[in-house]
């Protein structure tokens, strides 16, 4: 399914998005995520297709704002059946149908301050479903969800979705929840800077803006020294890496490069992609280490837990398999390696 | 005394400085000797009636002005806004005056109304005027502050769920919005029964309860005024009281 949309306030955007399953917008928070799925719902003034022009009860779509909008005043099974025409009995049996096929069983008479932020969210997506739209649209599905219970309950989510055969499009900053989906597109400047299967998107960044999205934070621009065998030698601010020649290389003299922090290890030898580094700050996470380290560009690498912990200050051998430099044209004049994180590391 | 204490007795002085008349009321009442004077019966029930007259059109008139307050932005609405507090500003007496210089025999609108039949001069149509005037506005500043307290968002989900904004208004806003409401009601009602300035000049008859009370204090004296007094509160306070608590205790939803 494609969907198009441009809109001037309250931000310029000009989206068009291929759908295909449960698909992720990723873009960052004030990027204009939540005015294109208004935009998209007709509750927005906007240019969209399909259903240009169409006041928002005329559009087949299901909205499900961040905290879910369920309405307070009535219970669950009277929310879903907001959308339900015909007797009474018959919108209660109904609504108490999806209510079951949302693993809601038993609590149609519950309000909504009566329910866990995952329950509320399931009664709305019932609530949606009842108007059996053709598309679904999730503002920050993951937002109100407990961090510990998190990653289940959007697995979950998804599965319904993909049970009821609905597209949908769900609107994020959180790089983890794309990974479950079957689409991502990025939103940046209010353009999609890039849309595809996620392994595609996460791997093969096309652009700073895009990389940044993935949720990479070592991004520089490097200059190509050689280009022999397959494998190109890059200058990045004094760090020499080797990376697989991409197809679209020809002359270019500079490049972008991102590096995923979990794709650096610790060097054993003296191969290739091999450099030391000093560690300038050190923070556990779980049973990994992330450490940043003067590599003469300022590098973050995630490190398995080993015997002892890199203390600020040691010297660490580093390895990257070339496979795991990935590089990318630039192209616009806007498209600059300045991540925050990465100015603010080296200022 | 602690600065905590201060306070307490410094609010208990000030709330027994406002209940004093009430206790006095309490007080001087000759409650053996109460009995209506005559035409008070009568009072009651013009009061009653009118002012549930003059509810319908202030709720009719109102509602639809506090939503579009309440939900519109346009080009002028500080005007709009200005214009509805007028009535509410103006003091009783310049409002009465006002109407008799619009609605009366010779005004701009009551002749032409007089011609066609309908005399906005001391009859039951410039009572329900006057009451109208008196207590639209209070109305409409409520309303709207009760739509102002709807969420947009369930308002949009209604209409994204596929029903018409007239739909969504009496299913979503109405509800979440009843109490509000229901406090602007019982202001308005208070208010309308109550009012005596613009009355008096508009409508000296038919005579509800305050014009009536101001008659008996003025030919009989203050001993005629309780029993009538006494029921003005009674037909007055309920409501509004009620609704005033409950708005203050808000927690339904």
């Amino acid at each position: 399914m494609r969907v198009a949309c441009r809109l001037e306030r309250p931000l310029p955007l000009d989206v068009d998005l291929q759908l295909d399953g449960f698909t992720v917008l990723l873009g960052a928070s004030g990027s204009g995520k939540t005015s294109l799925l208004k935009a998209i719902a007709g509750l927005v003034a906007a240019r969209t297709e399909p259903w240009s022009g169409a006041p928002p009860q005329r559009r087949p779509v299901g909205y499900l704002p961040q905290g879910y909008a369920l309405f307070p005043h009535l219970r669950a099974w009277q929310n879903v059946a907001f959308a339900l025409d015909g007797p009474h009995a018959e919108q209660r049996r109904r609504a108490g149908a999806l209510l079951q096929r949302m693993g809601l069983s038993g609590l149609d008479q519950r309000h909504p301050r009566e329910l866990s932020g995952g329950q509320q969210q399931r009664v709305a997506l019932a609530r949606a479903l009842a108007r059996e739209p053709q598309l679904l649209l999730l503002d920050e599905p993951t937002s109100a969800l407990d961090a510990v219970t998190r990653d289940q309950l959007l697995a979950e989510l998804i599965g319904l979705i993909r049970a009821a055969g609905v597209p949908a499009l769900a609107a994020t900053h959180d790089p983890h929840a794309a990974a479950l989906a079957d689409r991502v597109a990025l939103l940046a400047g209010g353009r999609i800077v890039q849309q595809g299967p996620p392994a595609e998107v996460f791997t093969q960044p096309a652009s700073f803006a895009a990389a940044r999205l993935a949720g990479i934070r070592n991004l520089y621009t490097a200059r190509v020294v050689a280009h022999e065998g397959g494998q190109v030698t890059l200058d990045c601010a004094g760090l020499r890496l080797r990376a697989a020649v991409p197809p679209w290389l020809g002359g270019s003299e500079e490049v972008g490069v991102a590096i995923r922090a979990e794709a650096l290890a610790l060097a054993t030898g003296d191969g290739s992609n091999t450099f030391t580094a000093r560690a300038v700050a050190v923070r556990a996470e779980g049973l990994l280490h992330r450490v940043t380290l003067d590599a003469g560009p300022v590098i973050e690498a995630l490190l398995p837990a080993a015997v002892t912990a890199p203390q600020v200050g040691d010297g660490l051998s580093l390895t990257i398999a070339a496979a795991h430099v990935q590089l990318f044209e630039l192209d616009i004049a806007a498209d600059q390696p300045s991540a925050p994180a990465v100015a603010s590391r080296s200022g | 005394m602690s600065a905590k204490r201060t306070i307490a007795a410094l609010g208990l002085l000030a709330t027994a400085t406002l209940a004093l008349p009430f206790a006095g009321l309490l007080w001087a009442t000759p409650w053996l000797r109460l009995h209506y004077a005559a035409g008070d019966l009568g009072a009651l029930w013009v009061s009653i009636g009118y002012t549930l007259l003059a509810l319908v059109i202030v709720v009719a008139l109102g509602t639809p002005l506090a939503w579009w307050l309440a939900r519109h932005r346009f080009r002028g609405k500080w005007l709009v806004d200005a214009l509805v507090l007028l009535p509410l500003l103006s003091p009783p007496l310049a409002m009465g005056l006002l109407l008799v210089i619009s609605y009366g025999p010779y005004g701009w609108v009551g002749h032409p109304l007089q011609r066609a039949g309908l005399l906005l001069t001391n009859t039951p149509a410039a009572f329900v005027l006057a009451q109208v005037y008196a207590s639209a506005p209070y109305y409409v500043v409520s309303a709207r502050a009760a739509f102002e307290g709807v969420p947009r968002e369930l308002e949009h989900i209604g209409l994204s769920l596929g029903r018409s904004p007239w739909r969504v208004f009496w299913r979503v806003t109405v509800p979440l919005s009843t109490l509000g409401l229901a406090a602007g009601v019982a202001l308005a009602w208070v208010r309308a029964l109550g009012e005596f300035g613009i009355v008096l000049i508009v409508a000296y008859f038919p005579q509800g309860i305050p014009v009536k009370l101001w008659v008996n204090l003025q030919e009989v004296g203050l001993d005629a005024v309780y029993p009538l007094l006494w029921t003005f509160f009674a037909v007055a306070l309920p409501l509004p009281l009620v609704l005033g608590l409950a708005s203050r205790r808000q927690a339904i939803y």
